[in-house]
Parts: C-alpha cells; structure tokens; sequence
C-alpha cells in the first residue's frame, strides 16, 4: 500500500514543496516510477506547482519569520537567511499538527544540526531567546493547589508557574535587536515568566539568583541561600515575594 | 458547557472564532453570531490569555470544529493522542459534527500544512473512503469532509473533481462540508460552471455551507480568506441554499487581512441577509434577479 500510485504523488508534491528547486519540475514524479503521464501532469502545470511551492513554503516560513525576526535579520544581512529556510525544509522535521509547533521545530533542527553555529556560535541561544517569550505566554495552566502558601520561610521549598522558565547563556541575547544581532559575549541568566495580565515578562537574574532559583525548587530556602554563600538570605526572600507577586513564582511550601 | 446541541439549531452564518477578535467576543454576549467555527489544532494543548478567552467563549457559544491538519487523504498513521484529545474537545464543545478537508497535509510523518489536492483517481478515492471510515469510526460525532481548492491536478486525472467528491463522499458515506467559494473557484481556474457542476452532487449530505473571498495571483484564482466575499459567490450561495429548501448553517472564513470586529460583523449581516432571502418562501416568487428561484 505503501507503494500506491497515490502516495508516490503525494511524495512527489511534497519534494516539490520541501526540496531544492528541480530543474525539471517532473523529476520528482519520474524518480518514484510514476507512470509517464503523472510526471507529464506535472510539466504540463508548471505556473500551479509552482504555486503549490510558493503557499506551502510560505505555510512553513512565516511562523519562522513572526518568531524569529532577529535571527532572520542577522542570516539575512549575510544573505543566507534562504539557505537557512531550505536546509530546515528540506530536513522535514515539522512533524507535529499543530501550526505554533513549527517555531519549537526549527530550534530543535538549529540545535541538533548546528547549522550556522560554526559562524555563529549564539545562534541557537538566539533562536531560544527569541522563542522564549512565546512559549512562556501560551504555556498551558496548571492546575490550582492548595498546599502552597504565600510567604515564603527558610524551611520553604519555592513552587514556580509551570510556564516559569530560568535560562542560562553564554551571551546576552535577549539584548540582540534586528539592528544589532549580534549579541556580545557574557554569561546571562534570565527569568522569563506570565504576568497576571498573561503577558510573557523577561528578568535578567545574577548568577547567584538564577541559581537560587533552581535549587530552592527542590531544597530548604536557607539551606539554598548558605550553600550559595548567602549569609543574609533576606533580600533573597525579599526578591521571592516580589516574584510571587508577578506571577513567576506560584507559592511556597514545605518540602516533602 | 454547550454539550449536546442538536444539529438543527445552528442556522444562520456563523463565523470563524479569531484571535484578533478573542477580546471583543468575551466582553459582549450580544454580538449576534449565532455560531462560531474554531480549529481543535489550534486550542488542544495551548494555554495563557488566548488560550482561556476562546474557551470560555467556547462553554458559552454554539460552535462547530473544523480540523485543518489531519491529512484525510494521506497516509501517515493518526496520531492517537491527538485524537484522545480531539475526543475529548468535540465533546465538551458540543459539537454536533466534526469537519476535516479532503485533501493531505503530510507525507511520511513531515506535516506540510497546507491543504494539497488528491489525485482523481479511483485509487485514490478508495484509498481516501477507508480513511474517513477509520476516522469516523474514532470520532464521537459525525464526519464532514469539505472540498477545498485546488491549482492543479496531482497525476494524471482518470475522473474529474465533482466525479471524484461524490464518489468519496457517497463511499465514506459522510456529510458535506460544502464550501462554495472554494467551488467558484475551482470553477474560474479549470472553466466549469459552478451551478451545472454542483446539480451533480449528492447535495442531500450537505450539513455545513463556507463562503469567503478569494483573490488573482497571476492567471490563477487563489482561496485567500483575505477579501469580501464577492456578489456572485454569494448568489451562489443563495442558489444552493434554495435548491437545499433547508436552513443549512453558513460560516464566513476570514483568515487573512482580518477586519476590526465591528465591520465582520457587518459582513456578516450583509450575508445573513442573503441567506435569509434566499430561504423565505414568499419572498422566493418576488425575489430580486439575484435570488435564484428553485
Ligand atoms: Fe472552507
């Protein structure tokens, strides 16, 4: 069944779409084995196919170009910004159904591949900053819970919004600008997390923050603050209520 | 929660449930749709502000769900937590039908997103009914499967585009998801005559009507869902509407260019007055030349 006439078309339409431009725009269809006159229907139609490639591609690109403008900026101030596009089409890795997983699909493909990332070592770190803010704002609710509390104490545990994320770069990134892409070279932590308004807000941590953070999900408040360093740990929780208040922070509760 | 509306109180035009409007929808419970139309792709596991207006709109209004990327006609495996979550969206929207394109979208597991033509061929449509009946088997309500547009024909045809729809939908044995844009089209790309074209079709499975605008790029007429709906595809709406002589719901798709809320609601009060035209009995003798008698 695999091997139906049908599916060896729907094949042919899809390289058409997702490969390098053919020469030939009935070579797709004769390298399957298509009877004559199914590549001949091809050729036959080449202003249509060749729209076919041009709606799909835009399909496929235009979540790209909406999330990922500065990366786009930069590529395409080295005019490889197509290239880019046609090494991601070409490797067929929108596997998902949903329209919003194709973003999350080309950071995936930058980060396994390492395409680019010989010229450009920031690249997937800009590509997951840029991504960043959008995937915190949709991320779906959790459900309420009862155990936490608002203030925070030195035996607390810390509770994040699921959609809280702590990010660590070795370039400040979400400082890159369309004018500007190319971010300088420092270590950067960020919080990004959904205000009450359900609007994405990015923080630029300290290191000693970013990892108190971290730890507290999962030991003592005092004991993350003294492992750390902290001898005072009151602007810690100082800071943790403000967060809390923002929305970054859920609640607190005893640890298990 | 709406659950269980039965299929004859949606009537009317409805429209698409957008984004941009999400806001505005929430606030007035008296904005006179009197359905929308949204896509389970785009709600089934998304979360935030969006994500919390449109399903409160959801539980509130009637709508009717319409899949874009399920890949009917293709041959990739469904992906079975999609359809658990599918199950459970349908349900809890009330629904009475679901409605998926006859077309495919992926190919060997890469989804495309875009809506690409089958071949016309018998191969094909058999291949295509036992999909829908697959389908239909998984889904809690029944199946429509809309005919979309198409620029070109995938291989060589053995059998034309209306030849083709009632053979699946007659062999599936589903309901219609009649879209007549996406006829009028189709009819000024390939040179048919849309109503002589659609007197061949099994209209008694039309559950569900589309109507939107349509732009030319090139030679080629595209299903933009970017402009006004234009006069003649509206007469033809009109037309189909009285040869059904039943009030089969009518959704205004408006996916590009998307006006403030304010003026789709006059367009669509400009199609509901079409529509109720075009269903008024004693209206039908007297009608203006556009309403086309049965
Ligand atoms: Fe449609």
């Amino acid at each position: 069944m695999s091997e139906s006439r049908t599916f060896r078309l729907q094949r042919a339409m899809a390289s058409l779409i997702l490969d390098d431009e053919p020469e030939d725009i009935g070579a797709p269809a004769e390298r399957l084995g298509l009877p004559a006159g199914d590549p001949q229907a091809f050729r036959d139609q080449p202003e249509a196919m060749d729209l076919y490639r041009e709606l799909a591609r835009l399909s496929l690109t235009e979540p790209l170009e909406t999330t990922f403008p500065v990366l786009k900026a930069l590529l395409e101030g080295a005019e490889v910004w197509e290239d880019c596009a046609q090494a991601f089409l070409s490797a067929r890795v929108v596997r998902s159904t949903h329209y919003r997983d194709i973003a999350p699909s080309f950071l995936g493909w930058l980060v396994d591949t390492g395409w680019g990332q010989d010229r450009w070592p920031f690249l997937a770190e800009l590509a997951h900053a840029e991504l960043l803010e959008v995937l915190v704002a949709r991320f779906p609710e959790a459900d309420l819970r009862q155990d936490l509390h608002d203030e925070p104490g030195p035996g607390d545990v810390v509770w994040l919004d699921p959609g809280t994320q702590v990010v660590a770069y070795a370039h400040a990134v979400h400082r890159a600008t369309e004018a500007a892409p190319v971010p300088e070279a420092r270590p950067t932590h960020l919080l990004a997390f959904r205000d009450e308004e359900g609007e994405a807000r990015v923080l630029e941590l300290t290191a000693a923050t970013a990892t108190l953070l971290v730890q507290a999900r999962t030991r003592p408040l005092a004991e993350s603050a003294a492992a750390l360093g902290l001898s005072d740990p009151a602007p810690a929780l100082a800071l943790l209520r403000d967060l809390r208040r923002q929305g970054a922070v859920l609640g607190f509760r005893a640890p298990h | 929660m709406a659950q269980g509306r039965s299929p004859g109180s949606f009537q009317g035009v409805g429209l698409g449930l957008r984004r941009a409007h999400l806001d505005e929808v929430a606030a007035r419970e008296d904005h006179g749709v009197p359905f929308w139309e949204t896509c389970p792709e785009n709600l089934i596991g998304d979360g935030g502000r969006h994500h919390r207006l449109a399903s409160a709109i959801l539980d509130r209004d009637p709508v009717l769900t319409h899949g874009l990327a399920i890949s009917l006609g293709g041959f990739d495996p469904w992906d079975g937590d999609y359809l658990r979550e599918l199950d459970r969206f349908l349900v809890r929207a009330g629904t009475p039908w679901h409605s998926e394109h006859l077309c495919f979208t992926g190919v060997d597991g890469s989804c495309l997103h875009e809506l690409l033509p089958l071949p016309f061929t018998h191969e094909a449509a058999r291949h295509t009914i036992a999909r829908a009946r697959d389908l239909q088997a998984r889904l809690p309500v029944p199946l429509l499967l809309e005919n979309i547009t198409y620029y070109a024909h995938l291989g060589e045809p053995e059998m034309d585009e209306a030849a083709f729809i009632a053979e699946v939908l007659e062999g599936a044995d589903v309901g219609w998801l009649l879209d007549v844009n996406n006829v009028y089209v189709n009819a000024l790309n390939f040179g048919f005559d849309p109503k002589a074209w659609l007197t061949r079709m099994p209209l008694d499975r039309v559950a569900q009507i589309h109507i939107a605008g349509h732009k030319k790029f090139g030679s080629i007429t595209v299903d933009t869902h970017g402009a006004d709906v234009i006069d003649p595809v509206i007469e033809l709406m009109q037309w189909t509407l009285a040869r059904l002589g039943r009030p089969a719901p009518v959704l205004l798709e408006r996916d590009n260019h998307i006006p403030d809320f304010g003026d789709l609601l006059a367009e669509r009060a400009r199609i509901q007055a079409a529509y109720d035209a075009a269903l008024a009995p004693a209206k039908t003798e007297a009608a203006p030349a556009e309403v086309v008698r049965v």
